[in-house]
């Protein structure tokens, strides 16, 4: 009896306390009452001060094939870069300092993300490093921070091995979700919340997302979803020209819903293909959201995708005048005032999705800062790891710290016609997109049934609670 | 250059490299590792065209092969210390060497040249698509670096210490040179070389034409896996894009060029203009591909022959105008 | 016809179809280097760059066709621009000048690209009728598929009366074989070249408006198609159409029953099969020019 006792009060020490404290409302969190006048932003001619600054170095493909995402990330972080500036900077090593962002253009290659890198660390003498998409860029990016002791944000990559025993560095920190949970997230809500579809082919891109995405996906059926049949597993060349054969495979499979980690152009190419071969199932997907190749496909084509994010929120997405005033300050701007090209296209329309989890998770590391009041890394190691902070839209992420990996719920959003997404768009004109589905239903996948993978190997999480 | 000159000329080189970690900390010493990775890759081609009279548009292959046999080596043999490893990758990619040459040895220009850059499309989607050997798109990574061991004296670490794996890299960079310089001047060289001028009047001398070429050919991927293999050990990671894509076959062609065809100063020389114009075209513009594009048209319009060309054509202006005029002169 | 045997032949199709595409890509540079020994790696650029010019000449005039005649002649003239002022100054140099020329052009067609369409992905309408699938023997498949397959077809045997069938045929054949006898006769030997440098131009930009409806048009889209085709044409030896087209289709079939079979290692089949073949025959299974 007392032993049990014993265990009980263990039991609840060990795991219970420490659950209920990482998911408690943090105090830490965006305030739009803080918001400065953002009328003047515009992310084609954006103002970067110089002098004594936080200097922050935006790693990312600024130039080659891949020149837009560095533009995504840079309107991103260059909104919240422009926000804090106007309201005077942050109050760090007794002064009060302007954001400065530099850009280091990565070219998609590791030699050149080497060089890069440290030169912003070594010349430069940046803060802090912001990146990047592609884990393996994001790796050489940890391990300079590492060497050099400068803090690295990881905002965009999201292979889990980066925070592994092999890879983790104290000073890179992982605010964006990551593959395996992504995976898990999806069987959860097809098998605890959705149960409906029971047979799912599986077609990723063969590197190292495609393949962990993948295995969290097989592990959350297991788990979630003993019942239903993965009826296929292929993993395509990137930047495939023709998925006719693997699409052909998947008729024949007869798979319900295809679950795929694919990006662009592999996400636009699959789905427009798929349509225009005839087939109408549905994708459980990551990235199936750019606005411009869904257009094309139509309202019709994008039904019934279902997509896992990092920034959705439950039922309506716009609760409190708050938000909806954050919003506002996005949209008009973009409406009225950007003209110039990616920046004036759909992509940019509703700072939400992605860009809306950059912006936040940027938000997060400024308020970081303010709170070491100080750049040193160590400092800000100290306030970051299990630190808590609330997104505008009522998410709340923990800093895991024994891996530096973000602990939060996902959201599934099911894409409906237009005249359908006013469960979610609740605020005039009541849809996100009139020529395409998109969010409709919100569903949350609470934090503790996706928690990032935590790599046993790693001494620093040995015994530690997952949960954060 | 007289006796005592070229001697201190030399010593005078090598303190200026022995004093350079210091003088430029560590970003630029890493620039200039990687500008030495490259000096050597780019004579290992040129070795190979000016021995051979032949063009590989696919030299990368055994830069790959140096990189990827390095890391594969350090990955999978515990223990395994620094010098063993470099020359794994040396022997990875000299056993290429020896395996296609049959293949490539009696091949014209065109189709020597092609086929090679077939080649190490072939072997760029092979490392891509062995994922469990070669880690596919994210290649290998974090495998660990030794330090470099002389039993019984020192031992240096090479992992965090950009200055130790500088002189590491140095030595056996600087070597490489020497020893390709070198082989202009010896017998084999100097048979290369005729060859090269004309192979059917060599072979009547007795020399066996197919064989030297099969050796220099070797001799081209040894270095270019020296480079590669220092080149993994420098970034610590291999990768099919970062080893074998086409820009890793392009780089030591271009170098050429700039630098000036057939001359072995000219491929370093080459290496290093090229390399400074990376370093610089990234700080100012977003249109790297712009400025890099109008670069090569620019380069193979008005300076077919790279700098040397331009120098040399420089100094004739200079050296003969004086002559002209006083010829003038004397006439009017 | 049951499902099995359905998937199967639909496989088939598919390796058809995606030969087709590769041929498309592929025979311009096939003409360029067979006929003209230049080495054009820009080609791949221009493929993209025609991709481009259809999207632009769909946005103008809503019309498809419109596109498909207009664009690829459009990217041609840019070939022919680059041919007739830059190519001609090097060569000289002879492969390693085209090279570094051809891989500047492509790098500044990239930069131009960008410039003028932005750097978003980009789509291309296919027209109406062709959308769809269509009914063979109980196995649905897509028309636009269908038309490809055609429209490879139908170039070809353009392609094949043209040079074996006309006056100016003739003399592009006899140019190519012996241009100092041809041009002593009396002919613009340059001129001829010219025509088959832009006509070898012009079937990359016809395939670059044909591809773009299955496609995202970005500018990642040469690196992305490039290097398949440079393959089947360094496979099936340059200067021949037909072993080009031969090649494709068994790059395609290869591809699409190697992803039925052997999932994991379809793109090994591809790249084995020019490995054995170069090895075997370093000239290209149907090689016959010599540089």
């Amino acid at each position: 009896m007392k032993a049990a006792l014993a265990g009980a009060s263990l039991f609840a020490a060990l795991f219970l306390i420490p659950a209920a404290y990482a998911q408690a409302p943090s105090k830490a969190g965006f305030e739009v009452k803080d918001m400065s006048d953002m009328s003047d932003f515009d992310p084609a001619n954006t103002v970067v001060p110089t002098g004594d600054t936080i200097k922050i170095a935006v790693v990312a493909s600024f130039s080659g094939p891949a020149a837009l995402v560095g533009q995504v990330y840079w309107a991103s972080i260059s909104w919240v870069a422009h926000d804090v500036n106007k309201r005077g900077g942050i109050l760090v090593d007794g002064k009060k300092k302007l954001i400065e962002l530099i850009k280091a253009d990565h070219q998609s290659k590791p030699d050149v993300t080497k060089k890069i890198v440290e030169r912003m660390v070594l010349q430069e003498k940046v803060h802090i490093l912001w990146g990047t998409d592609g884990s393996n860029l994001q790796k050489i990016i940890n391990e300079t921070a590492n060497k050099y002791k400068v803090i690295a944000i990881n905002t965009a990559s999201l292979s889990d091995d980066l925070q592994d025993a092999t890879n983790f560095s104290r000073y890179a920190f992982q605010s964006s979700m990551s593959a395996d949970q992504l995976g898990r997230a999806h069987a959860y809500y097809y098998g605890q919340i959705r149960k409906k579809e029971k047979k799912f082919y599986i077609l990723c891109q063969d590197y190292s997302f495609g393949h962990v995405l993948a295995e969290g996906f097989k592990k959350g059926m297991k788990e979630y979803y003993p019942d239903a049949q993965i009826v296929g597993e292929d993993y395509h060349k990137l930047f495939l020209t023709d998925f006719a054969p693997y699409l052909e495979k998947i008729k024949a499979s007869g798979a319900e819903v295809v679950f795929t980690g694919d990006w662009i152009p592999d996400a636009a190419n699959l789905l427009k293909q798929a349509r225009q071969m005839g087939i109408s199932l549905p994708f459980a997907h990551v990235f199936l959201d750019e606005p411009n190749f869904l257009h094309e496909v139509g309202v019709e084509g994008t039904k019934g995708l279902v997509q896992i994010s990092q920034y959705g929120v439950e039922g309506a997405a716009f609760k409190t005048p708050e938000q909806i005033k954050y919003y506002k300050t996005w949209n008009d701007q973009w409406r009225n005032k950007w003209k110039t090209p990616p920046f004036n296209s759909r992509l940019f329309e509703h700072g939400a999705g992605n860009i809306g989890s950059y912006i936040q998770q940027t938000y997060w590391l400024l308020d970081v800062m303010a709170r070491a009041r100080s750049t040193d890394p160590e400092k800000i190691i100290q306030i970051w790891e299990g630190d808590s902070y609330r997104f505008i839209n009522g998410k709340v992420l923990t800093m895991r710290p024994c891996d530096h990996k973000a602990v939060q719920d996902l959201h599934i959003l099911e894409f409906v016609p237009p005249d359908q997404q006013k469960q979610s768009f609740n605020i005039p004109p009541y849809y996100w997109f009139q020529g395409t589905s998109a969010a409709g239903p919100v569903h949350t996948i609470p934090a503790k049934v996706v928690l990032p993978w935590m790599d046993p190997k790693l001494d620093r999480c040995k015994g530690k609670n997952p949960a954060g | 250059m007289t006796g005592l000159l070229r001697p201190a000329a030399w010593l005078l080189l090598a303190c200026a490299l022995a004093a350079l970690p210091l003088a430029l900390g560590p970003y630029y010493t890493n620039v200039f590792v990687s500008f030495a990775i490259f000096a050597v890759f780019t004579a290992s081609l040129n070795v190979l065209l000016s021995f051979t009279g032949l063009f590989s548009f696919g030299h990368a292959i055994f830069f790959g092969a140096g990189g990827y046999g390095t890391a594969l080596a350090l990955k999978h043999i515990p223990g395994l210390p620094l010098l063993p490893a470099l020359l794994t990758g040396v022997l990875a990619a000299v056993v290429l060497a020896l395996i296609l040459c049959p293949v490539v040895a009696r091949l014209s220009g065109t189709a020597f040249a092609m086929l090679h850059l077939a080649f190490a499309q072939v072997m760029y989607v092979i490392a891509l698509k062995l994922r469990a050997v070669t880690g596919g798109e994210d290649g290998i990574g974090n495998f660990p670096i030794p330090p470099l061991t002389i039993p019984g004296v020192a031992s240096l670490p090479m992992k965090d210490s950009p200055q130790n794996f500088y002189y590491f890299a140095i030595v056996v960079l600087g070597l490489s040179l020497w020893f390709m310089w070198h082989l202009t001047k010896t017998p084999f060289g100097q048979a290369q070389l005729a060859i090269r001028e004309n192979a059917k009047r060599t072979a009547y001398l007795g020399y066996h034409v197919p064989q030297t070429k099969a050796l220099a050919y070797v001799i081209a991927a040894a270095f270019a896996g020296v480079a590669g293999s220092i080149y993994g050990l420098f970034h610590n990671l291999v990768s099919a894009d970062g080893a074998l894509g086409a820009v890793v076959s392009f780089a030591p062609i271009i170098n050429i060029m700039i630098g000036g065809i057939g001359s072995f100063f000219g491929a370093i020389l080459g290496t290093a203009v090229f390399q400074l114009i990376e370093e610089l075209v990234g700080r100012f513009t977003d249109k790297v591909e712009l400025v890099m594009g109008l670069t090569f048209v620019a380069v193979i319009l008005y300076a077919p022959g790279g700098v040397l060309g331009v120098v040399r054509a420089l100094r004739q202006k200079w050296f003969a105008a004086p002559a002209e005029n006083a010829a003038e002169r004397r006439s009017a | 016809m049951d499902p099995v045997t359905a998937m199967y032949v639909a496989q088939g199709i598919h390796g058809l179809a995606y030969g087709m595409i590769l041929f498309l890509i592929a025979s311009g540079l096939n003409v360029i280097f067979g006929m003209m020994g230049v080495l054009n790696l820009a080609h791949a650029a221009f493929f993209m760059l025609s991709g481009y010019l259809g999207y632009q000449a769909v946005s103008l005039t809503g019309n498809f066709w419109a596109a498909l005649l207009l664009a690829p002649i459009a990217t041609a003239l840019c070939g022919v621009l680059m041919e007739r002022f830059l190519l001609g100054k090097v060569h000289a140099f002879g492969h390693l000048g085209e090279l570094i020329l051809t891989v500047g052009v492509a790098q500044i067609i990239l930069a131009a690209v960008k410039g003028i369409w932005g750097t978003e992905n980009l789509s291309l309408r296919m027209p109406p009728i062709l959308e769809g699938q269509i009914a063979l023997a109980g196995l649905n498949y897509p028309i636009y598929r269908l038309f490809i397959i055609g429209l490879a077809l139908v170039v070809m045997a353009v392609m094949a009366l043209l040079l074996y069938k006309t006056r100016l045929g003739k003399i592009v054949r006899a140019a190519v074989a012996d241009a100092g006898m041809v041009n002593a006769l009396g002919i613009n030997v340059p001129l001829v070249f010219t025509l088959v440098f832009g006509v070898g131009i012009w079937m990359a930009g016809v395939a670059g408006v044909t591809i773009a409806p299955i496609l995202t048009v970005f500018p990642g889209l040469a690196d992305q198609v490039g290097n398949d085709a440079f393959l089947v044409v360094v496979t099936a030896g340059f200067g021949s159409l037909g072993g080009a087209f031969v090649v494709s289709i068994i790059f395609g079939l290869l591809s699409s029953y190697g992803i039925q079979f052997v999932s994991q290692f379809a793109p090994i089949l591809v790249v084995a099969f020019t490995g054995l073949v170069l090895a075997l025959r370093p000239h290209g299974l149907f090689g016959t020019r010599e540089g």
